[in-house]
């Protein structure tokens, strides 16, 4: 098998030996850089920290009396007769406009039952004759701790729902044959002098770093 | 460098010598090996290799009690090496007469996001890269055009103004598409009407992603992370345990609490009672109710014939 001689078997040139070995070095750089892998690497995402614990809190938003007996909170407030006098309702005085005016003592009440004034009225719902419970209009006189009756004397459909489950918050179990259903009153999650829920922050909804085309199309992410 | 000579070299000289030959043969050599080694350095990432005993595990269905126990065990030393937490593992089967069942009443939900949040936590979902089972949309009133919809609305205040928000998850289908083209049967119905998903079996195609029309399917791009302390330790096989990189899941109506009697995750954090869950085989369940008695008024994309096990539904 007859091989391809140049016609110079003899040295090579000084100058192809410093080319080759330039080469040579290139090459071996370049597989350095290959094994080492200096490009090509994907950069690491920034982390995305972890949400709020406060998005992922279930306590309701508002405790109802039987909540606060029961978590020992301070129940002055409902101890009508330390400052009112018994047998003698107090009366309800009323603006140049017939809105109610809240006395001082109440300062923290805030009317805003409906979107007119005609449950904006105290004996509507609680009892002047005994002012430590709360009076249907058929008659019937409830416990503070017992109130959802008296506001499903009016929102008898929600109150009917609500008996069903359809309408309020459910927790615990489903399955009654395993644990118990707890099932939240109406004022667990409304203020029965203002009923309408406010309006709330919402958690951080996806998190922008993986659209990048939404990004690159200015779309407003949430950041955080 | 080893120098190949030429076999009919002329002179003794050139023996140690350094053809243009030689060189570039021995030249391709070495970074021919050095690009191997390059191509194969990958590879030095890998640190979780998958184990024998998960690489040689049988199908779910054709596990038996001793099998599923060895399964469990080894979840359970995987998860505490990782987190350093030892984790409560079960494989909790579906109940006799239970068909599960989710109602979401329209007109309550305030679009709070706190149910998408609530399920991450208690699934254990990745966190960075965040994956998210459940997307609320805001629509305009007046229309169900989900074309109309945002999901990335960044309001300082719930709930806006002419709008209403429709949360989606996996809508758990009687007919689930995904489940049709899934090659290996990693993923099925269960007879209490859950479609769950075997980690360890799933191949990563995303054949179901593609075929779910809800986008309620997630794949896990990268490898998942989960703070330490924000580790659901009770878990479950076809649940909540912790997924690796390459595999899908999705809402499985948290089947860790939901056959153990309990609320999922979502329902219990929503602060409005907009989400109701129960046993439909149950007539004094509240999603009877619910069916019975309210505005049911759709199952999303009905006419995709996947017959949806999630309702939506309306007040008044």
């Amino acid at each position: 098998m007859e091989r391809f001689q140049p016609d110079n078997t003899g040295e090579p040139a000084p100058r192809t030996h410093l080319v080759l070995v330039g080469i040579f070095i290139g090459l071996l750089g370049l597989a350095a850089m290959f094994v080492a892998d200096l490009w090509g690497r994907v950069p690491a995402q920034p982390v995305i920290p972890p949400v709020d614990v406060k998005f992922l809190e279930t306590t309701p938003w508002r405790q109802s009396y039987a909540d606060m007996v029961a978590a020992k909170e301070d129940m002055s407030d409902f101890d009508c007769y330390a400052c009112h006098e018994k047998g003698k309702p107090p009366p309800i005085r009323y603006d140049a406009n017939q809105k109610i005016i809240i006395p001082k003592e109440h300062a923290n009440i805030k009317m805003g039952h409906g979107n007119h004034d005609r449950n904006n009225l105290c004996y509507n719902c609680h009892n002047e004759a005994n002012l430590v419970t709360l009076q249907v209009r058929d008659g019937r006189e409830l416990k503070f701790d017992n109130s959802p009756p008296l506001c499903g004397s009016c929102h008898g459909p929600t109150y009917f729902d609500w008996e069903n489950g359809a309408h309020g918050r459910t927790s615990g179990y489903w399955n009654t044959k395993q644990g118990a259903t707890k099932r939240l009153q109406c004022v667990n999650c409304h203020n029965p002098h203002a009923p309408k829920i406010p309006t709330r922050e919402p958690a951080p909804g996806p998190h922008s770093l993986h659209d990048a085309a939404a990004v690159a199309a200015g779309v407003k992410t949430n950041s955080h | 460098m080893v120098a190949n000579n030429p076999p009919n070299a002329s002179d003794k000289t050139s023996d140690r010598e350094l053809t243009r030959r030689s060189f570039l043969r021995g030249s391709a050599a070495v970074s021919g090996v050095a690009a191997l080694a390059a191509s194969l350095s990958p590879l030095r990432e890998l640190k979780d290799f998958t184990s024998t005993e998960q690489f040689l595990q049988k199908y779910y269905k054709e596990l038996n009690p001793e099998d599923m126990q060895k399964v469990i065990n080894r979840i359970e030393g995987e998860v505490q090496h990782q987190y350093g937490i030892r984790p409560h593992v079960r494989d909790l089967k579906p109940m006799d007469g239970v068909e599960f069942v989710y109602c979401l009443n329209l007109t309550r939900c305030i679009g709070c996001r706190k149910c998408v949040h609530a399920c991450v936590a208690e699934n254990n979902q990745s966190r960075s890269p965040e994956i998210q089972y459940i997307r609320v949309l805001k629509l305009p009133h007046g229309s169900l055009d989900l074309e109309k919809a945002e999901h990335r609305y960044d309001t300082k205040q719930v709930p806006e103004k002419g709008f209403f928000y429709m949360p989606i998850q996996c809508q758990q289908c009687k007919n689930p598409p995904c489940v049709k083209v899934c090659p290996v049967n990693a993923t099925w119905q269960e007879k209490d009407g859950i479609t769950v998903i075997d980690y360890d079996w799933c191949i990563g195609c995303r054949y179901c992603e593609a075929a779910c029309p809800y986008w309620a399917r997630r794949f896990n791009f990268a490898k998942p992370q989960i703070p330490k302390e924000r580790l659901n330790p009770e878990m479950s096989y076809l649940g909540n345990r912790p997924r690796k990189q390459g595999v899908m899941e999705k809402c499985h109506f948290c089947i860790q609490r939901t056959r153990a009697g309990r609320y999922p995750a979502c329902l219990e954090v929503c602060p409005v009672g907009a989400r109701k869950f129960g046993n439909i085989l149950d007539p004094n369940s509240e999603v009877s109710h619910i069916l019975r008695e309210k505005r049911v008024f759709i199952q999303l994309k009905e006419e995709m014939g996947t017959s949806p096990r999630f309702f939506y539904y309306f007040d008044k």
